[in-house]
């Protein structure tokens, strides 16, 4: 399996804010302001990305999976750890991944036409000679869904999933085989985000790409996905097989995540959602982020941050209490009921 | 049970220099005392409209051009704008979808909830705050007094929709109507909300319109559903009904278009092209160009025909007794 892995993260944490500009680090010193806050937007994450599966991230906002995104794209640089088969193998060469974006609006330069939008990347990066770019982009385009009659067209005469596949089609230009996905159907009503989503899964199995998909619709993902992280609060909180995950999910998060959202066949549902809001990522809870929300937390949840461990092959899970609650049958708080 | 709204034949148009704009045709409907109706489409279906048109809330170039709004069987479409000041938020009170825009940003929510109450009833500050209190202990917001001094951007997304809600049902309206009211939030605040509405107006009674696209959630609290497309109800009827047993096309190709359980890695049955601009809508069927089931026929528009005694549909093909 390990052949595989075409992108491992290793302990890649990522901290923002804190140190702040040279005045406000004299001022800290000589002890006439607060240091600035330090926001850990992800923390000690690891994991591998295998070639040709989909690795859906999961969670709520400010659990840190939009800036694991950028960190795996390297628009971001990780404050510890690393990112290994980021970098490209040699200068010329194709770019190993491109990122997507969520919004199909301001991802797109509203001055360029689409075939420079889609062929500027290609020709800087001599993936094209200057003669070819035309057929190219009209290839790409096709591939995607646009009509190549309109590549002399600017962003804003396109709807928004249109732009969306424009954004596609100009990170598949330069040949990448990692594509993150951040909320990249997020924006787009459903007939259309269907569309998308089935453009998705073709060019997986035309192109052979590896894709990290990152969403808060657990609908999507499970759909998509064939293995899921779990985030909360800039932690990985459970991984593993998505049947698995959405079949029997082992950490209380998760159980809460996916219980919590509505599904077309339940109908007249009683919703026992968990309770509070979703901490600060500036000063988040002590020991388990997840303790002042979990049902189920004991002493040792608000002292002692558990470690992210094998529960079953290719399942990881962070919870103190796998043990105790994995036993089959009823879950150990009432849970969202239909009928 | 006895209709708190019955919307008929509402047309909504938007005048510009190029011609008008029918955004809304033909709108019917009708909700029950304690009774939630799901009112779903994609954007520039019209259903935000809808519940503007019915609060009066729309401003030129756009104008309620034709119809009746019956709230408790008085037209609210012939009321004076004072009468309509004093029905708004008195009777019919509305949930927006950003609690950030809807809450006054430099106002205390005390001031802003005092502000709600005053315009409806003369009361005093000591009795205003503590009905406040009481309708943010309601809603669920821990320690309501050091809440009310509060401003909005002290508040959690969570906590903001909570106190619109609050808001909302300060003078017990007999209609709310809820326009995304839980899009902008994270899963399990969305539940924390849909379990708080749900309880508040199954206990008091209220009728609640909730608008939205996601047709998931509206499957887990509505009692019916009103799917639109192209500013028209397409198909109307119990929620059960229009979900498992969708008459219209569209409303098949939308539940399609939702991933589901079951359709893990399966391609989705997505419906090609996209919903047409209202200023370029086809003739007859607006739906028509996307169809499957479409024929020679669809070039007239149908009209909106009951099924059963619970539901219509507008198709001159419905998929009815079929099955899906």
């Amino acid at each position: 399996m390990t052949d595989n892995v075409i992108l491992s993260a290793q302990n890649v944490s990522k901290q923002f804010g804190g140190r702040g500009d040279l005045v406000a680090r004299g001022l800290a010193r000589l002890g006439l302001a607060r240091p600035r806050p330090v926001v850990r937007a992800v923390e000690d994450v690891s994991f591998d990305l295998y070639k040709g599966e989909v690795l859906g991230v999961v969670g709520e906002s400010g659990c840190g999976k939009s800036t694991l995104g950028r960190m795996v794209a390297g628009l971001l640089d990780p404050s510890e750890g690393q990112i290994n088969g980021r970098a490209p193998d040699a200068n010329t060469g194709p770019l190993p991944m491109q990122m997507i974006f969520q919004d199909p609006f301001s991802s797109l330069n509203p001055r360029k036409r689409v075939s420079d939008l889609i062929g500027e990347a290609p020709r800087v990066h001599r993936i094209v000679s200057p003669s070819e770019v035309n057929a190219y982009v009209a290839d790409l385009m096709d591939r995607c869904g646009i009509d190549a009659s309109y590549r002399d067209r600017f962003s804003h005469q396109f709807s928004g999933g249109q732009r969306q596949r424009i954004g596609i089609a100009r990170a598949l230009a330069v040949k990448p085989e990692i594509l993150v996905c951040d909320e990249a159907v997020s924006a787009l009503d459903v007939s259309i985000q269907a569309q998308i989503i089935n453009l998705f899964m073709d060019l997986r199995d035309e192109f052979g790409l590896t894709y990290l998909f990152i969403s808060h619709d657990l609908g999507v993902v499970e759909h998509i996905a064939d293995r899921i992280l779990v985030m909360y609060l800039g932690r990985i909180v459970e991984s593993g097989p998505a049947e698995q995950i959405f079949n029997d999910p082992q950490h209380p998060y998760t159980r809460a995540l996916i219980d919590g959202v509505p599904r077309l066949d339940r109908r007249r549902t009683v919703y026992e959602p968990i309770k509070g809001d979703i901490p600060s990522p500036i000063d988040p809870p002590k020991g388990c982020h997840f303790h002042p929300r979990c049902p189920l937390a004991e002493a040792r949840c608000r002292t002692e941050r558990p470690v992210l461990r094998d529960i079953a092959p290719g399942r990881q899970a962070a919870c103190h209490l796998i043990e105790t609650t994995a036993i089959e049958g009823e879950p150990k708080w009432p849970a969202t009921k239909t009928g | 049970m006895t209709a708190v709204l019955d919307v008929r034949d509402l047309d909504t148009s938007f005048v510009s220099p190029s011609g008008t704009i029918a955004a809304l045709q033909g709108v019917s409907l009708t909700v029950n005392t304690g009774e939630i109706l799901g009112l779903v489409g994609e954007s520039g279906s019209g259903k935000s409209l809808t519940g503007f048109s019915i609060n009066r809330l729309i401003s030129p170039p756009g104008k309620v051009v034709g119809g009746q709004v019956l709230l408790h069987g008085q037209d609210v479409l012939t009321l004076g704008e004072e009468d309509m000041r004093q029905l708004r938020g008195r009777r019919i009170a509305m949930i927006f979808q950003d609690p950030m825009m809807t809450l006054n940003p430099v106002l205390r929510i005390e001031t802003q909830m005092y502000d709600a109450l005053s315009a409806h009833e003369s009361i005093t500050k000591t009795k205003a705050r503590s009905r406040a209190i009481a309708a943010l202990d309601e809603v669920g917001i821990p320690a309501p007094e050091d809440r009310l001094r509060s401003y909005p951007h002290q508040l959690s997304g969570g906590m903001r929709q909570r106190v619109a809600i609050a808001i909302a049902l300060l003078h017990r309206p007999d209609l709310i109507i809820a326009d995304e009211p839980t899009t902008a939030l994270d899963v399990t605040i969305q539940g924390q909300i849909l379990a708080l509405v749900q309880r508040l107006c199954r206990d008091r009674g209220t009728a609640l319109i909730w608008i939205t696209h996601d047709l998931a959630v509206v499957a887990g609290i509505a009692d019916r559903l009103a799917v639109m497309y192209a500013g028209r109800i397409v198909e109307i009827g119990g929620v059960d009904d229009v979900l498992d047993n969708p008459a219209h096309p569209y409303t098949r190709g939308l539940i399609d278009s939702v991933p589901a359980r079951g359709t893990r890695g399966k391609r989705l049955n997505q419906i090609p092209g996209r919903m047409p601009a209202l200023t370029d809508l086809p003739k007859g069927c607006a739906y028509a160009p996307r169809c499957p089931r479409a024929t020679a026929a669809c070039e007239a528009m149908p009209a909106i025909e009951p099924i059963s005694d619970t539901r219509a549909v507008r198709c001159f093909h419905p998929l009815t007794g079929e099955a899906s």
